[in-house]
C-alpha cells in the first residue's frame, strides 16, 4: 500500500516544470531577506546625505537616549470596582451556558467570560452541543467596532424614543392605508418569538412575518411537509448508518444546518470494526467528499438522475431517469443500502428530496430521524417570491428586517424594496440593506441578548447575554414589545412565555437548555401519498447546461454574516488552503480546454486567471482556481464574499455569489469565459513544505487494518524505520545521540490526532487562535507565508500508481507514469487531512541551535519558548523538521499597518489575558496550551486532589467534535491519550528523524472494500 | 469543661482577691499600657471600644467604675463570676445578655497590661494627644459624650442627629437639658423647636434621664471646647505629601560615578604633565570601573525596588493591617482563589467604613493627623458618593510577560504574604520591598521547600522520595525553573 501511494500538495508537485517547487522545499524561508532593497541600489546609497559619520552619531545617540528614556518605568493604574459583583472574581474565568442561533449557525455553547467580557467559546458538551470554526470565531464578532451603535432615521441618529415613535407612526400608517407591514428575519427557532410576532400582528393586522434563510433549504422543508406534514428539516444520526450516499450534499459542513460532525465520526470507529461507508456524488471538492471512502465527480444533472436510478434499484420501480455513468456502481449501492443506509440530497429541489425520503423510507434508515425535527431553517422560497412580487406590486407599506441583509444576499431584493414607504433594519451592522432603509436601529449581539432557541423539537435552549451592550443598542424582540405597546421588557416577557417541561428557569438558564417531550400530531396515521413520478420527470426535465455553477457556503465564511471577522477572513479553507478570496473552482480538464491555470511563484504564492462567469444574464468577474477533484463540466462559488457596505475595507474582498443564487437555487446553468487580468490569492498550499520527506501521511484500509489489529509485529502499513546500531538493526526512535530524561513521574503531556476522525473542519484553529492571541497578519503577508497560525490542516492529495517496476513492464516510461498519475490526480485524488502543530520533541532539533536558550524542554513534554528570551535569529524555524515555528515579522497589535481586532480597542477584548501578546521579533508556536494544563494543575491543587483521568486538555482538543484530538496525560493510564499512544495505528510524523515528538498521529483508515 | 472551669475558678479566685489587694494601689506602675494595647487589639478589640458601645460596653474608664480585682476575675471567666452571684456581674449580663468570651489564658501580668492601658490609653501612644490639656470638666464632658452621644451625633457632620459643636450657642441652655433628658416630652409639650428637629430628623432621639445636670453641662462645655492652636503641624504635614519618596532605588549611590569622573580628570591632568606613567596606570582602572559602573547601571534598569508612588489616597497599611490587625485576605480576597489578589472594591471598604466614618483621635501618619487623614478618608465617601473607583498607582507589577499566580502560593504553598510584599503591616505607605526580578524569584523557588501535604502531591512525592532517597524537594527539583512554567 505505502509504497505505490503518492502524496502532494499540489499538482504542480508531480510536474513541477519551472522547478520552483524544488527550490521552495530546500530553503530555509521562502522569501530572502530583502537586503538588495536597501543596499543593491547603488544610485540611492550615493545620493543619500547621511555620512558614515552621521549614522553612527545617530545610532549612538538613539541607544543613549533608548537607554535613558527606559530608566522610568511607567506609573500604572490599578483600578477596582466600585461595587465588585458577587460572582465575579477577578483573574479568574466564569462559564455561562447559552446558545448562538443567528439563523445560518445554531449551537449550544459555553462562554468563557473572563472580568466580564466574554473571551471564548467552547461546546456545551451536556446537549451535545457542537462548535465549528464560525461559531468559534462568533465572539470576535461582538467586538467588531463597526457594529452600529445607536437608533437612525434617514441616516440621523435619534433617540430611541424618537425612533419607536417614528417607526410607530408609520407602521400604523402602513396599517390602516390596507398595506401589509412584513417582518422579515432569518429563522429564529424561537417559540417565544413566534408568540410575539403574534401579538404583533394582533396589533397591526396587515402585518405578516416571513422567514428568509440566506442559504435556503425550502427544498427538503417543502418535501417534508409533503411526505411527513411537518415543514421541518429531519434529524440525522450518521453514526447510525452503515452506508452513507450523498449526492452533493456537504453533510460536514453546512448542509441542512450542519452539526453532523460527531455522529459522523462515531460511526467511523476503526478499532470496533464498525465503520460507516461513505460514497459521495458532487461536483465541487467539498469538505465531505474529501472526506469520503468513494468520492465520484458528478455534474448536479448527473446526480439527479443517478438519484433516481438509485431509487429505481432500490425498489424496483421504473421512474423516468437517464442513464448515467454510475449505474454499475448503484447496484451494490442499493444493496448495501438496505443493510442499513442513508441517503442524502444536497441540491434545494423539493423534488430531489422527495425522492431521497422515499428511499430512506424504504430501506428504513436507521439514522434518519423524522419526530425529532429541526427548526433551524424555516425559509420558503415561494413566500419569499410571492413577497418579492407584492413589494414590486406596492403591496407593500413597510418591511422590517432583523439580523439579516438581504439587498445583499436575495436576488431582486434591492429594486423590489424602492416600492415600499418604510425600511426598517435592524442590524449589527450598517450594511447594504441598512444603508437603504429609512429606520436603521442597532441589535444586540446574540452574546449581548436574551430568547429561547428550539433547535429541535426535544430540547429548548437558553440564550442569554453574557456581557452588558456595549453600545447603545436594542434588541429586535424589545423593538417589536415597544412598537407593540407592551410595557415589558423582552426577559420578562420570555420568562412568562417561554416553555421549560418541568425545568426551572433559573436551572434551564444555568444548564442552558432544558428537554422537552415531543407532542405528536394526531394525522401522523395518514401517509400522504406523494407522486414519485412527477417528481422524477421534473428532474428528468432539467436542462443540463454545458458548464453548471454549484454555490456553496464556505467553511470559513458560511452565509457572510461574519464577512468583517479578521479570524475567518484569515482562516484558510480547507481544501483550497486559500484565505482571504472566494474563486470559482474549475476541473483541471475545463482549465486546459479554458486556458486557465494556477503559476507558482517562487516565494510559494499562487497566481490566477480572471473569468466571466454568467448566469440569466449577470456576469461576476471571478478569480479561477483550478481544483483536483472538481467535476468535469461543473464550476463551484462560495457564498459569503463581496460584502461591501459597513464593514472594514480590508474585509470588504470576493465576489457576491448571491447575485447568480436565482430562486434560491444552489446549481445553475452557466457559461464562463477567460477575461483579462492576474490574481494573487492568499493560498498557503506551497508553504511550509516539510523539506521533500516523504512518509508524512500514514493510512491503511479496514479490511488490512482489522486484519492487522490483533497481530504481534508492527504492520506494513505503519512500518517503524530502522537504523543500525551497532550493526544491530534497531528502531530509528532507539538510535539515539542523547540519553533520555526520565518522564514517568508527574505528568507527562502527549496529543493525539486521530487522521481517520479529523474532517479537516478547522474549529481547532479558530479556537487556537482565540486562546493564545495569535494575530492576523493581512492577505498581503499571508501571501508571502508570514502566517501566525500555530495550527495548520495540511491538506495532502493522493492516488495510487503504478511502481515503476510494473509501469516498465506494461512499457510505460517514467514519464508516462507519472503523467498517469497527473491524470488520477487531478481527476479524482483521495484527500486526506493532518492537523499540524509543534510536535513538542522530547528531542527537539529547534532547542539545540538556539543560541540563547530561549526555547528549551519541559519534563512535562511540552517545549517551552521564552518570548522574552528570544532575540529573533530564526535558527530554530530553519532547524525544525515540522515547519511550525512563527516569526513575528512585525507589531501586529497596536499598528496602523494590521488594521485587525489587535488594533482595535473593542477588538483587543478578546484577547486572553493569561497568554501575552508577542511583539516584533520574536518566534513563537504552539505551547501545547501550557496556560490551560496549568490551570488544570492549579486547579486540583486548590481542591486538594489529583487530576482526574481526561482532565487536562487544549484549545483544540476542546473544540474537536469528533474526537480526533486527544490530550492527556500519558503517565495516567486512565487517560485515553495514554492508550492511544501505543496503539497499532499509532505513529509518530518523520520518526526516521528521531526528534521523538509528543504528538501521535492515528494512521487513517479508508473504508475501501477492495485494496 | 464546665467542671474544670469552676474548679479553677474557685482556686484562681483566691489567687485574684490575693493579688488584687496587693495590686489595687498600683494598677498603673504595674502594668505596661503599651504591651496592654497589643492584647486589646488582639483580643478585645473585636467586641470593645474605648469609647463607644459595640458588642459589650465601652470601656474608657471602666478602671474607675470597677475594682482591678473585680475584672481580672470578670476577663477570665465572665460566667463563673455572674454564677457566683455577682450582683455588678450579673447586672451587666442582663443588660448585653451575650456572655463575654473566658480568657482562661490570660497571665496575671498579662490581665495588669490590659488594665494598664484601659486605665491610661493615652500612656499607650507614645504622642501626646490633644485631649490631654482639656480643663476637667470638658474632660469629663468628654467621656460622657463619647459613651452616650457618640453613636448618633458627631461633633462636626450630620450623622443620625445632627452636628453637635457648639449647640450651646444655638440653644438656650435650659432647653437642652429638657431636651436631652426627654426629648419626645418637650415635643409634645408644643415647643416649635423641638418639633421642627423632629421633623426633619424624624427618628426620635433617645432619653438620658439619668444624667444629671453635670453630665449634661460637661457635655455642653466639651462641645463648645476650642483647643489650643497647635504650632506646626498643619504645614509640616502639607510639606510631607508633596515630598513623598519617588526616589526608585533609594540603596544606590552616586558615589563610584564620582569616583570614575575623578579619575578621569586625574588621568586627562596627569597625561598633560609629567605624570604621564600615572595616567597609563589608571587606564585600565577606568576602564575596569567604568565597565562595573555601566553594568551595575544597566542591571537596575526596569528593577523598581524601593518605588513608593503617592497614592490618591493617603491609605495606611500600618493603621489596617498592622494596628487592627484586620487580615490581609479580608480586602485582597481573591489572592487565595486567584491570580491576581485583587484590590478591594469600594462596598469592601464601606462594610467596615459605613461606621468608622473618623479615625481616632490620635492617629498620625507621619506628620498628618486626625484633620488631615479624615480629609483622606474623606476622599473614600466621595468616591462612594459619586460612584467612581479610586485609580490606586500599581506598586508590585509584574511584566506581561511574566505569569503569576498568586492562588498557587497564598492557598497551596502558604507562603506569607510579607514573604514578597514585606512587612506590609508596618508599612503606612506600600513601597516595593522585593527586586521582582527573576533573578529573586528563582532564589526563592531553589531554596525553598515545597510543601507536599496537598493530595495532588500524593503519588508524585511517593515516587520521588522512592527514587531520590530524600524527603523535600525544592520547587526547582520539582521543574519550577522551566521557563513556560512562568512565561506564556
Amino acid at each position: 500500500m505505502a509504497s505505490n501511494k503518492k502524496y502532494w500538495k499540489s499538482v504542480d508537485e508531480l510536474t513541477d516544470e519551472s522547478g520552483a517547487l524544488e527550490a521552495l522545499s530546500q530553503k530555509e524561508f521562502v522569501e530572502e531577506i530583502p537586503t538588495d532593497q536597501f543596499l543593491g541600489n547603488k544610485e540611492a546609497l550615493e545620493s543619500s546625505s547621511t555620512s558614515r559619520r552621521d549614522f553612527l552619531k545617530f545610532v549612538g545617540f538613539s541607544t543613549a537616549a533608548a537607554t535613558v528614556a527606559s530608566c522610568q518605568g511607567p506609573v500604572v493604574k490599578s483600578i477596582p470596582y466600585v461595587v465588585k459583583p458577587e460572582d465575579v472574581l477577578p483573574g479568574e474565568a466564569n462559564y455561562y451556558a447559552t446558545a448562538i442561533a443567528d439563523g445560518h449557525d445554531f449551537a449550544n455553547i459555553l462562554v468563557k467570560v473572563r472580568e466580564g467580557r466574554p473571551i471564548k467559546i467552547e461546546a456545551n458538551k451536556d446537549v451535545n452541543g457542537q462548535t465549528n470554526a464560525r461559531v468559534q470565531a462568533s465572539v470576535l464578532s461582538l467586538y467588531d467596532s463597526n457594529r452600529l451603535k445607536g437608533a437612525y432615521a434617514g441616516g440621523k441618529k435619534i433617540a430611541w424614543d424618537a425612533f419607536n415613535k417614528a417607526v410607530i407612526a408609520d407602521l400604523d400608517a402602513a396599517n390602516t392605508a390596507g398595506k401589509q407591514i412584513v417582518l422579515l428575519t432569518g429563522t429564529c427557532a424561537s417559540p417565544t418569538n413566534g408568540k410575539l410576532f403574534q401579538a404583533f400582528i394582533a396589533k397591526y393586522p396587515t402585518a405578516k412575518h416571513i422567514v428568509v434563510d440566506t442559504i435556503s433549504e425550502s427544498g427538503m422543508l417543502d418535501a417534508m411537509e409533503a411526505a411527513y406534514g411537518d415543514r421541518a428539516l429531519p434529524s440525522y444520526d450518521f453514526s447510525k448508518a452503515k452506508t452513507i450516499v450523498s449526492f452533493g450534499a456537504d453533510f460536514l459542513g453546512d448542509w441542512q444546518g450542519g452539526g453532523n460532525q460527531a455522529s459522523y465520526a462515531k460511526g467511523r470507529d476503526a478499532k470496533s470494526g464498525k465503520m460507516s461507508q461513505h460514497h459521495q456524488f458532487e461536483a465541487n471538492m467539498s469538505l465531505t467528499g474529501a472526506n469520503a471512502d468513494y468520492r465520484y465527480p458528478t455534474k448536479p444533472s448527473e446526480q439527479m438522475a443517478t438519484l433516481v436510478s438509485l431509487y429505481n434499484k432500490v425498489t424496483g420501480s421504473n421512474l423516468p431517469t437517464k442513464k448515467t455513468a454510475h449505474d454499475a456502481t448503484l447496484a451494490k449501492l442499493a444493496a448495501k443500502l438496505k443493510n442499513g443506509g442513508l441517503v442524502v440530497v444536497g441540491a434545494n429541489d423539493a423534488n430531489a428530496q422527495q425522492i431521497a425520503l422515499a428511499i430512506n423510507k424504504v430501506i428504513a434508515s436507521p439514522a434518519l430521524d423524522v419526530v425529532n425535527t429541526r427548526n433551524i431553517r424555516k425559509g420558503n422560497d415561494a413566500t419569499v417570491k410571492q413577497l418579492l412580487a407584492d413589494m414590486k406590486a406596492g403591496k407593500v407599506g413597510a418591511v422590517v428586517t432583523n439580523n439579516i441583509n438581504p439587498s445583499y444576499s436575495l436576488v431582486g431584493y434591492a429594486d423590489a424594496v424602492k416600492n415600499v414607504a418604510t425600511t426598517v433594519a435592524v442590524s449589527l451592522h450598517k450594511d447594504e440593506t441598512a444603508t437603504t432603509a429609512k429606520y436603521v436601529a442597532g441589535s444586540h449581539h446574540y452574546l449581548e441578548s436574551w430568547s429561547d432557541v428550539a433547535m429541535n423539537k426535544a430540547t429548548v435552549s437558553i440564550m442569554q447575554p453574557v456581557i452588558k451592550p456595549l453600545f447603545d443598542t436594542k434588541q429586535f424582540q424589545d423593538l417589536l414589545l415597544a412598537w407593540t405597546g407592551d410595557a415589558t421588557n423582552y426577559y420578562n416577557y420570555l420568562k412568562t412565555n417561554v416553555n421549560l417541561g418541568a425545568k426551572s428557569w433559573n436551572q434551564t438558564v444555568h444548564d442552558g437548555f432544558a428537554s422537552l417531550t415531543i407532542i405528536q400530531s394526531e394525522n401522523t396515521e395518514e401517509t400522504p401519498v406523494i407522486d414519485l413520478t412527477a417528481a422524477a420527470q421534473a428532474l428528468a426535465a432539467q436542462k443540463a447546461g454545458k458548464y453548471e455553477l454549484t454555490l456553496y457556503s464556505s467553511i470559513g465564511m458560511g452565509d457572510g454574516k461574519q464577512a468583517n471577522n479578521p479570524w475567518l477572513q484569515e482562516f484558510t479553507d480547507p481544501i483550497t488552503r486559500i484565505a482571504w478570496d472566494n474563486y470559482l473552482t474549475v476541473s483541471a480538464k475545463d482549465a486546459k480546454a479554458l486556458g486557465f491555470s494556477n503559476p507558482i511563484q517562487d516565494n510559494g504564492a499562487i497566481d490566477g486567471n480572471y473569468a466571466n462567469v454568467t448566469v440569466n444574464g449577470v456576469t461576476v468577474k471571478a478569480p479561477v482556481f483550478v481544483q483536483p477533484g472538481q467535476a468535469e463540466g461543473t464550476i463551484g462559488l462560495a457564498f459569503g464574499y463581496g460584502r461591501k457596505a459597513g464593514i472594514k475595507d480590508a474585509m470588504a474582498i470576493g465576489v457576491n455569489a448571491y447575485q447568480l443564487y436565482f430562486d434560491n437555487k444552489d446549481i445553475q446553468n452557466a457559461t464562463i469565459e477567460k477575461t483579462s487580468g492576474n490574481h494573487q490569492f492568499a493560498c498557503v498550499q506551497m508553504q511550509n513544505t516539510i523539506a521533500g520527506r516523504t512518509g508524512v501521511f500514514r493510512e491503511t484500509v479496514l479490511a488490512q487494518y482489522l486484519e492487522d489489529k490483533n497481530k504481534a509485529g508492527e504492520p506494513e502499513w505503519n512500518e517503524r524505520p530502522k537504523f543500525s546500531l551497532d550493526h544491530q538493526e534497531v528502531e530509528a526512535e532507539k538510535a539515539d545521540l542523547w540519553t533520555s530524561f526520565d518522564r514517568s513521574i508527574g505528568h507527562h503531556f502527549n496529543l493525539s490526532i486521530d487522521l481517520t476522525s479529523c474532517t479537516g473542519c478547522g474549529a481547532c484553529v479558530i479556537a487556537c487562535q482565540a486562546e493564545n492571541n495569535v494575530p492576523v497578519v493581512g492577505k498581503d503577508e499571508v501571501r508571502k507565508s508570514r502566517d501566525m497560525q500555530w495550527l495548520r490542516i495540511d491538506r495532502y492529495y493522493s492516488s495510487v500508481i503504478k511502481t515503476q517496476e510494473e509501469g516498465f513492464e506494461e512499457g510505460l516510461s517514467r514519464g508516462e507514469l507519472y503523467a498517469k498519475l497527473e491524470e488520477v490526480a487531478t481527476d479524482n485524488p483521495q484527500v486526506a487531512f493532518q492537523p499540524l502543530m509543534c510536535q513538542h520533541c522530547n528531542h527537539a532539533p529547534c532547542e539545540t541551535v538556539c543560541p540563547v536558550a530561549a526555547t528549551s524542554h519541559g519534563r512535562q513534554g511540552q517545549n517551552m519558548m521564552a518570548y522574552n528570551r528570544c532575540v529573533g535569529t530564526r535558527y530554530c524555524a530553519n532547524n525544525c523538521p515540522y515547519r511550525v515555528r512563527r516569526f513575528n515579522w512585525f507589531r501586529y497589535n497596536l499598528n496602523e499597518d494590521f488594521d485587525f481586532n489587535m488594533n482595535d480597542d473593542y477588538g483587543r477584548m478578546v484577547l486572553n489575558p493569561d497568554v501575552v501578546v508577542r511583539s516584533r521579533g520574536v518566534m513563537e508556536k504552539c505551547s501545547m496550551c501550557i496556560q490551560k494544563t496549568q490551570a488544570t494543575i492549579l486547579k486540583a491543587k486548590k481542591e486538594n486532589r489529583k487530576v482526574e483521568a481526561n482532565e487536562f486538555e487544549t484549545a483544540c482538543s476542546a473544540a474537536c467534535s469528533t474526537g480526533a484530538m486527544q490530550f492527556g496525560d500519558v503517565n495516567n493510564e486512565k487517560d485515553a491519550v495514554a492508550t492511544l499512544a501505543e496503539d497499532k495505528r499509532a505513529y509518530h510524523l518523520l520518526d526516521f528523524v528521531g526528534t521523538k515528538p509528543n504528538v501521535v498521529y492515528q494512521s487513517k483508515i479508508r473504508n475501501i472494500d477492495n485494496a | 469543661m464546665k467542671q474544670t472551669n469552676k474548679r479553677t475558678f474557685s482556686a484562681f479566685k483566691l489567687v485574684t482577691f490575693a493579688l488584687a489587694f496587693i495590686f489595687a494601689l498600683q494598677i498603673q506602675a504595674q502594668g505596661d499600657p503599651a504591651k496592654g494595647k497589643a492584647l486589646f487589639n488582639a483580643n478585645c478589640a473585636a467586641c470593645h471600644k474605648m469609647d463607644k458601645k459595640l458588642v459589650g460596653p465601652a470601656l474608657k474608664g471602666v478602671t474607675e467604675k470597677r475594682e482591678a480585682a473585680w475584672l481580672k476575675s470578670w476577663i477570665k471567666d465572665s460566667q463563673a463570676l455572674v454564677k457566683s452571684g455577682d450582683a455588678d456581674a450579673k447586672a451587666i449580663f442582663d443588660e448585653y445578655k451575650i456572655p463575654m468570651t473566658a480568657y482562661p489564658n490570660f497571665s496575671d501580668a498579662d490581665l495588669d497590661d490590659v488594665i494598664a492601658y484601659l486605665a491610661n490609653p493615652k500612656a499607650a501612644s507614645k504622642k501626646k494627644a490633644a485631649a490631654g490639656g482639656m480643663p476637667e470638666n470638658v474632660k469629663k464632658g468628654k467621656s460622657v459624650f463619647n459613651a452616650n452621644c457618640a453613636a448618633c451625633h458627631k461633633l462636626d457632620g450630620k450623622l443620625v442627629g445632627p452636628a453637635l459643636r457648639n449647640i450651646s450657642e444655638k440653644r438656650d441652655k435650659a432647653w437642652l437639658h429638657k431636651w436631652i433628658k426627654d426629648s419626645q416630652a418637650l415635643i409634645k409639650s408644643g415647643d416649635a423647636d423641638a418639633k421642627a428637629i423632629f421633623d426633619e430628623y424624624k427618628i426620635p432621639m433617645t432619653s438620658f434621664p439619668n444624667l444629671s445636670d453635670e453630665d449634661i453641662d460637661a457635655v455642653l462645655a466639651y462641645t463648645s471646647y476650642v483647643a489650643p492652636k497647635k504650632t506646626n503641624t498643619a504645614g509640616a504635614a502639607k510639606q510631607d505629601v508633596v515630598e513623598h519618596k519617588t526616589d526608585l532605588n533609594p540603596r544606590k549611590t552616586n558615589l563610584p560615578i564620582w569616583i570614575l569622573l575623578g579619575l578621569i580628570v586625574a588621568a586627562l591632568v596627569f597625561k598633560r604633565t609629567k605624570l604621564k606613567p600615572l595616567a597609563v596606570v589608571l587606564l585600565p582602572i577606568i576602564l575596569l570601573l567604568g565597565a562595573w559602573v555601566t553594568y551595575e547601571y544597566l542591571m537596575q534598569v526596569g528593577v523598581d525596588q524601593g518605588y513608593q508612588p503617592i497614592q490618591p489616597i493617603m491609605y495606611s497599611h500600618k493603621i489596617h493591617a498592622g494596628d487592627n490587625g484586620i487580615d490581609c485576605n479580608y480586602c485582597h480576597s481573591s489572592a487565595k482563589d486567584s491570580k491576581t489578589s485583587g484590590i478591594p472594591s469600594l462596598n469592601v471598604c464601606m462594610n467596615c467604613h459605613k461606621n468608622i466614618t473618623e479615625v481616632a483621635e490620635d492617629t498620625h501618619v507621619g506628620a498628618m493627623g486626625k484633620k488631615e487623614l479624615d480629609k483622606e478618608l474623606g476622599k473614600l465617601f466621595d468616591h462612594v458618593e459619586a460612584g467612581t473607583p479610586i485609580k490606586w498607582k500599581r506598586i508590585h507589577r509584574l511584566p506581561d510577560f511574566v505569569y503569576f499566580n498568586h492562588s498557587q502560593h497564598v492557598s497551596v504553598q502558604g507562603v506569607a504574604c510579607q514573604k514578597c510584599h514585606g512587612p506590609i503591616q508596618e508599612m503606612d505607605e506600600v513601597f516595593q520591598h522585593e527586586p521582582l526580578t527573576m533573578k529573586w524569584c528563582v532564589d526563592c523557588h531553589r531554596t525553598t521547600d515545597v510543601k507536599m501535604d496537598n493530595k495532588y502531591y500524593e503519588d508524585i512525592h511517593k515516587e520521588l522520595s522512592k527514587k531520590y532517597n530524600k524527603k523535600s524537594f525544592t520547587e526547582a527539583d520539582m521543574g519550577g525553573l522551566e521557563c513556560a512554567k512562568c512565561h506564556y
